[in-house]
């Protein structure tokens, strides 16, 4: 849809999240304080959300790809097998969600994500979750040093994935509408409350700032085509201890294990999320590995990243975030790497 | 809403322990039916309750009485299956991957080289090009196990033998014979270089572990077999086989969705990443 351009204020856009949390048509996400981190987490009111901060500590990945999720259930008795598919009540009971508060970057995982999951085969539990988030995010003032959204290119001011983008003004926020998820969202408040959402022209919403990628990340993914058995990859990864948080943390990262749970008389077949840092990811039954060593693991992570997917599905499976840097207990730092690996 | 996670529930019509470790279960699903796949795929089979493993198919999709996988047993998945009887249901998904391209193998010699319980996929096509036999030229079987307790199909080694103008070598590891072996004593690539074979007019098709393919691929090559007309499988570790869960994949390849079956020439083309 052609976007539309509103301008709200402060308590405006108070008053439009307290009322879409007493409407109760949505479930209200927003960055809030728990503890000493700040997550995506529900909100009971507008005061609850966090919006000060440059990033929750964890995208909201687990809203569309939770860590453990049911793919049947089923019961083993006398006579026999019965297996009961969660998809039909998924779709009915579905409720739906709105991340207030977006990341930019964030909002882009999932549009990426998106592509692996249909691709060939259909997955409809990513699906339902996908259709069924609604995204509205608020573009970033100042990125930190591991934030590289602009050479992902993206931006702090990205509209990419996102329904509905915020941007700080005067005493309130300019609105993008971007999606007709966005704009369903909007609607009833426009009938409702004439002066809430004033209309104004493109034009009136200045950039957040300016943003210049400061290397080329076609040049990384140019070094990853050549370079598979590069001694850096060997080098460079040594301190890895293999924790996968960089994987765990990660908004785009969907790799995922598939195991049985329950007892005789029976239980369900789950998904959990899985991580390419980990030995056992690749384990034959032979006890050969095709990837043996830390270096192996990591290369594997950017070659999916900044070259795979790329060529599969014309998306890298990165945004920029840096939190696999920002939360790595050895400092490997993704921005300095694929920097480096441009210009290589 | 389709769940492409849901198994199939087959019912198990036959187990033969092929071996001390491996088995091959003949399955039926919807009422004794099979399905239909091609020689080189794969399915996804369950214990419900333990978990799923990856297998290649090893009957010929010709044979359309029952549906055919081997395994050894090894994990928590396949320590179930191996407490199973006849009667017993499995979960099956499938079939997934791409296939041996049979067009290309027509009219041609044909040279089935297998090791261990790498002959699973390769006794699919095999089956399935005797099925059709006056569609190909002269067909060879090697097959090598460690020992001779190790050799699988013992039961169908006969019928092959039986085939027109087809000629059947078993091998076993050296010292891996036993007083009244009878068959060949060397490992598979040593064997295969004995052989009179030629490349000219011939496809080969290869499974068994890495290292075997990597010296039997520098035998072939040796004995004039072109690149493109050697295939193999890859056997990556699998979980979905659908091309999401982002394990099996090799440089650019998903194994699950653009293998198992590759020639060599592909092979030669991918990172060393398998």
């Amino acid at each position: 849809m052609e976007e539309k351009y509103f301008e709200i204020t402060l308590e405006n856009i108070k008053k439009f999240v307290n009322s879409l949390i007493e409407n109760n048509n949505y479930e209200i996400i927003a960055p809030k304080k728990t503890g000493e981190d700040t997550f995506y987490e529900k909100i009971n009111s507008f005061d609850e959300a966090n919006l000060d901060i440059l990033l929750p500590k964890l995208s909201f990945k687990e809203n569309l790809l939770p860590k453990t999720e049911s793919l049947f259930s089923y019961s083993l008795s006398g006579a026999g097998i019965v297996i009961d598919n969660p998809l039909e009540n998924e779709e009915r009971e579905a409720k739906k969600k709105i991340i207030f508060g977006a990341r930019p970057c964030d909002a882009a995982a999932g549009p990426i994500m998106e592509k692996v999951f249909n691709w060939d085969y259909k997955d409809e539990f990513f699906n339902i979750k996908f259709k069924n988030l609604h995204i509205i995010s608020i573009a970033c003032g100042k990125p930190d040093n591991y934030c590289f959204c602009t050479e992902m290119q993206l931006s702090p001011e990205s509209s990419y994935g996102s329904d509905i983008l915020l941007k700080k003004s005067g005493n309130g926020y300019y609105v993008t509408v971007v999606t007709e998820k966005g704009m369903d969202i909007i609607n009833p408040f426009l009938d409702m409350f004439k002066d809430m959402f004033k209309e104004i022209s493109k034009e009136k919403i200045p950039p957040a700032g300016k943003w210049k990628a400061s290397y080329d990340i076609k040049k990384t993914h140019s070094f990853l085509d050549n370079n598979f058995e590069h001694q850096y990859f060997q080098e460079k990864f040594l301190s890895c201890i293999g924790c996968g948080i960089c994987t765990f943390t990660c908004p785009t990262c969907h790799c995922f294990d598939i195991q049985d749970e329950g007892t005789l008389k029976g239980g369900r077949r789950i998904r959990n999320w899985d991580s390419c840092q980990f030995g056992i990811f690749t384990l034959h039954t032979s006890g050969h590995n095709p990837r043996v060593t830390q270096g192996d693991r990591y290369r594997q992570r950017l070659m999916h990243k900044f070259k795979i997917y790329n060529e599969k599905f014309n998306k890298y499976l990165c945004v920029g975030c840096g939190r696999c840097s920002r939360n790595c207990p050895e400092d490997i730092n993704l921005k300095e790497i694929t920097k480096e690996l441009a210009s290589l | 809403m389709e769940n492409i996670y849901l198994p199939k529930l087959a019912v198990i019509k036959e187990i033969i322990q092929e071996t001390p470790d491996t088995k091959t279960v003949r399955i039926t699903i919807n009422n004794n039916e099979c399905i239909d796949f091609l020689p080189g795929q794969f399915g996804e089979f369950s214990f419900i309750g333990e978990g799923e493993s990856t297998f290649g198919f090893s009957s010929s999709p010709l044979r359309k009485e029952f549906l055919e996988f081997s395994f050894r047993t090894s994990g928590r998945a396949t320590s179930g299956m191996n407490g199973l009887n006849p009667g017993d249901m499995i979960g099956f998904r499938g079939p997934y991957g791409n296939y041996f391209d049979t067009a290309k193998m027509k009219g041609k010699n044909l040279v089935f080289i297998g090791g261990g319980i790498g002959m699973a996929p390769v006794k699919s096509i095999l089956e399935y090009c005797i099925d059709e036999r006056s569609n190909y030229g002269k067909i060879t079987v090697l097959y090598g196990a460690r020992t001779v307790s190790d050799l699988m199909y013992k039961g169908v080694m006969e019928e092959w033998k039986k085939a027109l103008d087809t000629n059947v070598v078993i091998t076993v590891d050296p010292s891996g014979e036993t007083k009244d072996w009878t068959g060949r004593v060397g490992f598979v690539p040593t064997v295969l270089e004995q052989l009179p074979l030629k490349g000219d007019n011939a496809v080969a098709v290869v499974c068994g572990p890495l290292i075997m393919i990597k010296f039997v691929l520098k035998s072939l090559d040796k004995m004039g077999f072109d690149k493109e007309n050697i295939i193999t499988t890859l056997e990556n570790r699998m979980k979905c086989g659908l091309g999401k869960c982002g394990r099996c994949n090799v440089g650019s390849v998903y194994v699950c969705k653009d293998g198992p079956v590759f020639t060599a020439k592909e092979l030669e083309a991918l990172p060393n990443d398998f």
